[in-house]
């Protein structure tokens, strides 16, 4: 049997058994509509409780601060237009990160049609936000900051306890949403911790299942974008998917839980493609911020000379290895990543980065093996150009 | 690399509770109620030392700091940085505290500071007044902004020197206030869906008080969801405090079926609460709870006029405290959105209250004629069949 090695997990992970058995109660003999009031809809009512209880304690929030999504972009969606709208009255602007997700890229882009000014803030040498550029733009009519966690091409840990405290000395309306798709699990994200006002996540990056996610805000409202029957509080209409709750609130606490010895595995599975690095002519680490601030080394990025990531992405696929060439929700539209050209690299030379990603299932000799077959795909390449 | 985070909160509580022999009891439960508040959220080392309390976060000091500002007693708060005894190093630590606490403050113009300094550790080499100055000194000379002002400064930095090193600080966040929970005894609380009694509750508990709890609920007239808005609320509840919350959930409906039996509309709501209180008494022998805690409130409807109040209290066998006793529905209202009652209460739910509820309500009742009613009925089998079937839920503290 061929083995495969799946290092894509910044893009999905698969779903932990542990977390299967938390949700397979309410996909078989379980079931009833939490609004109901009779004790099909109470026992339902009462399984969704537990599981906002559940991601409540992971951010150190209350359960009432915990709206369901259908994922991370919905979640995003709801924080950024959400929040704009809601505090409308104060202003109209609306800062975002040069690195965010089209999901919240996008929904600032919405905004706009109605009347906002949008922002994108800056970015230094380090491919970090540029605290003195997000400084300058900041005043009283400013009413959202959004801005990312942990970068989805890199693992840099982006400073936001430091951004959040900025803007509350010079936007006193503002709200900072963050987010936190690649850092939650591998990095602290209690909201009192990263200063922020709404965080949002997603099940499907933690082993748990997809269509599920949250919004966590802390004091906090928003205005709602799916209207209808009422639930969670007013903020997001629709049945809730009590499974899918379960299920995130169970990958949540498996990632709490074992959060050390997934770092230890991202770290030793890093370590074994970089050992091989010298055997890799003209191949470099990206790693922008690790000094100032911190990578979380469940991903790695690297930059490949023989031939564009998209190239090595398929050949290494045959070899059984799967990887990204970039990040999987930009590689289709084929745009210029800002972080990259603010790194100084080129658009051709964007084009050559490879994107590892790990997770606490991913073993060293499953490192090994990608790390070989990169050797060997890279000779292979080497050979066809010359 | 950032600056490490402030890795001690420092915990200021009312002195005027600590005069006399109760200072030890009173330091020890908030000690108690501090670590078992921050267990599940960020585990911490307590220290007591004489006046004030020092907590040490394993990790996440913010989170630590916000779920402290809800701990009854803590009248203020302080994320502080340690260093060495020495006065370079402590000049140091505190450059980077009023750094951070300058941060905060964009507004051009001066700023006024000034160093009050404390010292317990008597063989460090500067006395409380020197280190004053002479932190004071280098601070100013740091920023142009700075202006000192030993009157009424802008910031405060802090500095208490202690055998085990010299604790530096800026910022202060205010407390909650009030008594630490189980420093006054604990209490039976009377809890409806209504916006009333969770705040009841609330104010009990800032006044150092522990509290069980009892509810009322009429199945099979009304369902399930109105019992589970009740436990709801008693989880919101729950943070306050750091015991388990205990909820008797009391079977209603056949004490109000023989009420209404009785066929004297008026006194029905008068009755009913009567009940409540004779029930509420026997379970607080249960809970050990001295004394009973509803959420009446003098003329805010009908069956709560003085006379009435007394027909009601006259049936329990404990004091009933009434925290709302003076406040308006507003007041109310505000405190329940501050404490996050409110939403839950708000939620549309028939409860036992509302039930054969009878168009016009006796105003001023005669406890007289409310015994002679009784009289008619076997009030000791409903309260004991009540308390045979009473279930009871418990709630562990919200982290």
């Amino acid at each position: 049997m061929t083995q495969v090695v799946y290092l894509d997990h910044a893009a999905t992970t698969p779903l932990d058994p542990r977390v299967r058995a938390a949700m397979e109660p309410w996909l078989g003999e379980r079931f009833g509509n939490p609004s109901s009031r009779h004790p099909f809809g109470v026992a339902a009512a009462e399984a969704l409780d537990g599981a906002r209880a559940g991601v409540a304690r992971a951010f150190a929030v209350r359960a009432a601060d915990v709206v369901f999504t259908s994922g991370a972009t919905e979640a995003n969606n709801l924080g950024v237009i959400g929040q704009a709208r809601a505090g409308r009255k104060h202003g109209r602007r609306v800062l975002v990160g040069a690195t965010e997700h089209p999901s919240v890229r996008e929904a600032a882009e919405a905004l706009e049609r109605e009347g906002f000014a949008v922002e994108t803030l800056a970015l230094d040498a380090d491919s970090s936000v540029d605290l003195e550029d997000l400084a300058r733009r900041l005043a009283p009519d400013v009413v959202l900051v959004a801005q990312m966690l942990v970068s989805n091409e890199f693992g840099t840990v982006y400073p936001l306890r430091e951004l959040a405290r900025v803007v509350r000395a010079r936007a006193p309306h503002a709200r900072v949403h963050v987010d936190a798709v690649q850092a939650v699990g591998k990095i602290e994200c209690a909201l009192a911790e990263l200063g922020c006002d709404s965080l949002a996540l997603s099940a499907h990056k933690l082993h748990g299942p997809q269509g599920v996610g949250a919004l966590v805000l802390v004091n906090s409202t928003v205005e709602a974008l799916l209207v209808g029957g009422g639930q969670e509080r007013g903020r997001r209409s629709g049945t809730e998917n009590v499974a899918g709750a379960l299920g995130l609130a169970a990958a949540l606490r498996f990632a709490e839980l074992e959060r050390a010895a997934s770092l230890a595995a991202a770290k030793a599975a890093r370590a074994a493609i970089v050992a091989r690095l010298s055997e890799m002519p003209g191949s470099r680490v990206l790693e922008p911020g690790r000094r100032a601030r911190g990578i979380v080394d469940a991903i790695l990025a690297l930059v490949v000379r023989v031939a564009p990531a998209e190239v090595v992405m398929h050949h290494l696929e045959r070899r059984g290895v799967y990887v990204s060439a970039g990040a999987a929700c930009q590689s289709k539209k084929g745009a210029q990543s800002p972080s990259l050209a603010a790194l100084g690299l080129g658009e051709d030379e964007a084009r050559h980065v490879l994107r590892f990603s790990f997770a606490r299932t991913t073993t060293v000799a499953e490192a090994e093996f990608a790390a070989q077959a990169l050797v060997e795909v890279q000779r292979e390449l080497a050979a066809v150009n010359a | 690399m950032n600056a490490p985070d402030p890795d001690v909160i420092l915990v200021r509580y009312g002195e005027l509770a600590l005069k006399g022999g109760n200072r030890v009891d009173f330091e020890r439960q908030l000690a108690n109620n501090i670590r078992i508040a921050l267990e599940s959220v960020a585990p911490a080392k307590v220290e007591r030392h004489w006046g004030r309390m020092f907590v040490f976060p394993e990790r996440r000091t913010e989170v630590a700091l916000a779920r402290l500002r809800e701990v009854f007693g803590i009248t203020s708060l302080s994320p502080t940085r340690r260093a060495e005894l020495d006065v370079e190093a402590i000049g140091k630590v505190a450059e980077q505290v009023l750094d951070e606490a300058l941060a905060e403050r964009t507004a051009p113009g001066p700023v006024s500071f000034r160093v009050r300094a404390t010292r317990s550790e008597k063989r460090f080499a500067l006395t409380s007044v020197e280190l004053d100055r002479v932190i004071g000194g280098r601070l100013k000379e740091r920023n142009e902004r700075l202006t000192v002002d030993l009157e009424e400064p802008d910031i405060v930095v802090g500095l208490d020197v202690r055998a085990e090193g010299a604790f530096v600080f800026a910022r202060r966040v205010e407390g909650p206030g009030g008594l630490p929970v189980g420093t006054l005894g604990r209490a039976l609380c009377l809890i409806s869906g209504g916006f009333d009694s969770p705040v009841s509750a609330y104010l009990s508990m800032k006044r150092g008080l522990s509290l069980a709890y009892v509810t009322y609920h009429s199945a099979p007239f009304i369902g399930e969801s109105a019992r589970k808005k009740v436990v709801d609320l008693v989880r919101v509840l729950s943070r306050f405090q750091p015991r388990h919350s205990r909820l008797w959930v009391v079977p209603f409906a056949a004490s109000q079926i023989a009420i209404r039996d009785l066929e004297v509309a008026g006194y029905r709501t008068v009755l009913y609460r009567r009940m409540m209180q004779r029930i509420a008494s026997r379970l607080a022998e249960r809970e050990e709870a001295q004394a009973l805690v509803t959420g009446e409130c003098l003329g805010q409807v009908a069956s709560q006029t003085l006379e009435n109040l007394t027909c009601i209290q006259a049936a329990a066998t404990l004091p009933v405290i009434r925290p709302l006793v003076s406040f308006d529905k507003e007041e109310t209202i505000r405190l329940a959105r501050r404490i996050g009652t409110f939403e839950l209460s708000a939620v549309q739910e028939p409860d036992c209250c509302t039930l054969f509820m009878p168009t016009k309500p006796v105003i001023r009742g005669r406890p007289e004629f409310c015994e002679e009613l009784e009289s008619r009925l076997n009030v000791e089998q409903l309260v004991e069949a009540a308390l045979a079937s009473a279930e009871l839920v418990s709630i562990p503290p919200e982290g």
